[in-house]
């Protein structure tokens, strides 16, 4: 059976349909929860992210200018929400709750080992600079391209280039420490 | 990347790339903030005639139109001679009813001094300018205002000055995100008892 496609649910909704716009949160809801996750460190603060996403669609989905791209759409609404909600997340001066993270995203077939080290990899992620998780993010989870992503984020391709290089070499310390710890 | 590390970033994101599941209760509550907010109730004129669509014409649907086509166009040059005047109006009052159940009448009125020419646009007739019923009239010390059909409900109009400036209405609230980028002016058109 033929998947709908974002446009035509899109069009529903504009049309009135309100119950159509679960399609699209079943869609895109494990896709993009996985970058709020990463992003952000907690289930409480992605899920907010994310729902704050989907309402934000919602109520200007007439101003979404290419309705089959709906998913790009909604992905650069989500990538400011995790911003807003990380810098208030900073302002309460909140610690990173790491378990969640390596409990929702590891499966159970993993040998206890490969758990601890995904939950090294998490901990790791959320010691980068804010900017620099982002961009890495975005290119190695999300595999976008250097364009795209200073098309989503606003930051120029050079300066992307720099916070990803820095990321990477940051990861590497910290988890080379673990390694040879 | 740096394969003489120790750690190879490509592992890194290949274990991050693993799928995360939420909660399916997610769905629910994005839906229940979802229904709180205003509902969609129509497309954008653009979008209306920009939107690609599909359309699936049966073999038998596709032949009752082409024939009703056919009808259409010997009807027509049957008529032909008659007053064109007679076969333009029917069509023009199809498009424009003149009277659209429930409306009430609204006083739209603008001060704009130097304006030649001021019409209401609204989504209650089509964002056109050129309607006759929302063309207002100069009443005298730059005075603009005309009595105007809206039905019931919620609306977003402009006024348009001159064919060409969109002006919002400096005494009705503003809605700042229309379809088209522009500010709108809001009016909700109660019925009267």
């Amino acid at each position: 059976m033929e998947a709908v496609s974002d446009a035509a649910i899109v069009e529903r909704v504009l049309r009135g349909n309100v119950e159509a716009f679960g399609g699209l949160v079943e869609r895109y809801r494990d896709r993009y929860a996985r970058y709020a996750l990463h992003m952000l460190g907690n289930r409480e603060d992605a899920e907010e992210a994310l729902q704050d996403a989907f309402t934000r669609a919602y109520r200007s989905l007439s101003r979404c200018d290419d309705p089959e791209r709906f998913g790009a759409w909604l992905f650069r609404i989500l990538v400011n929400r995790c911003r807003t909600v990380g810098a208030r997340r900073g302002r309460r001066a909140k610690t990173f709750v790491f378990d969640e993270t390596a409990l929702l995203s590891a499966s159970e077939e993993h040998p206890a080992e490969q758990g601890a080290w995904r939950e090294e990899i998490d901990r790791a992620l959320q010691r980068l600079r804010p900017e620099q998780r982002e961009a890495f993010l975005l290119k190695y989870v999300e595999e976008l391209g250097y364009d795209e992503m200073s098309r989503l984020t606003g930051v120029g391709v050079s300066a992307l280039k720099m916070r990803v290089m820095r990321a990477c070499d940051r990861l590497r310390e910290l988890l080379s420490e673990v390694h040879s710890a | 990347m740096r394969d003489d590390d120790n750690v190879k970033i490509k592992d890194v994101a290949r274990a991050l790339r693993e799928p995360v599941r939420i909660d399916a209760s997610f769905n629910e509550r994005v839906m229940r903030a979802v229904r709180d907010l205003p509902k969609h109730s129509r497309l954008s004129f653009w979008r209306r005639w920009s939107m690609p669509r599909t359309i699936t014409v049966s073999p038998l649907g596709a032949s009752l139109v082409a024939a009703s086509l056919v009808v259409f166009a010997l009807v027509g040059l049957w008529h032909v001679s008659d007053d064109i005047d007679r076969a333009a109006k029917p069509i023009a009052k199809a498009i424009f009813p003149s009277k659209v159940a429930p409306d009430q009448h609204v006083q739209f009125v603008l001060v704009a001094p130097d304006a030649k020419k001021v019409a209401v646009v609204g989504d209650f007739n089509g964002w056109d300018a050129s309607h006759s019923a929302y063309q207002a009239q100069h009443r005298g010390g730059g005075v603009w205002s005309v009595m105007a059909p809206v039905p019931v409900g919620h609306h977003r109009y402009s006024f348009v000055v001159d064919d060409s400036l969109w002006v919002a209405d400096p005494s009705a609230p503003r809605v700042v995100d229309n379809d088209f980028g522009m500010t709108n002016s809001a009016i909700v058109v109660e019925e009267q008892r």
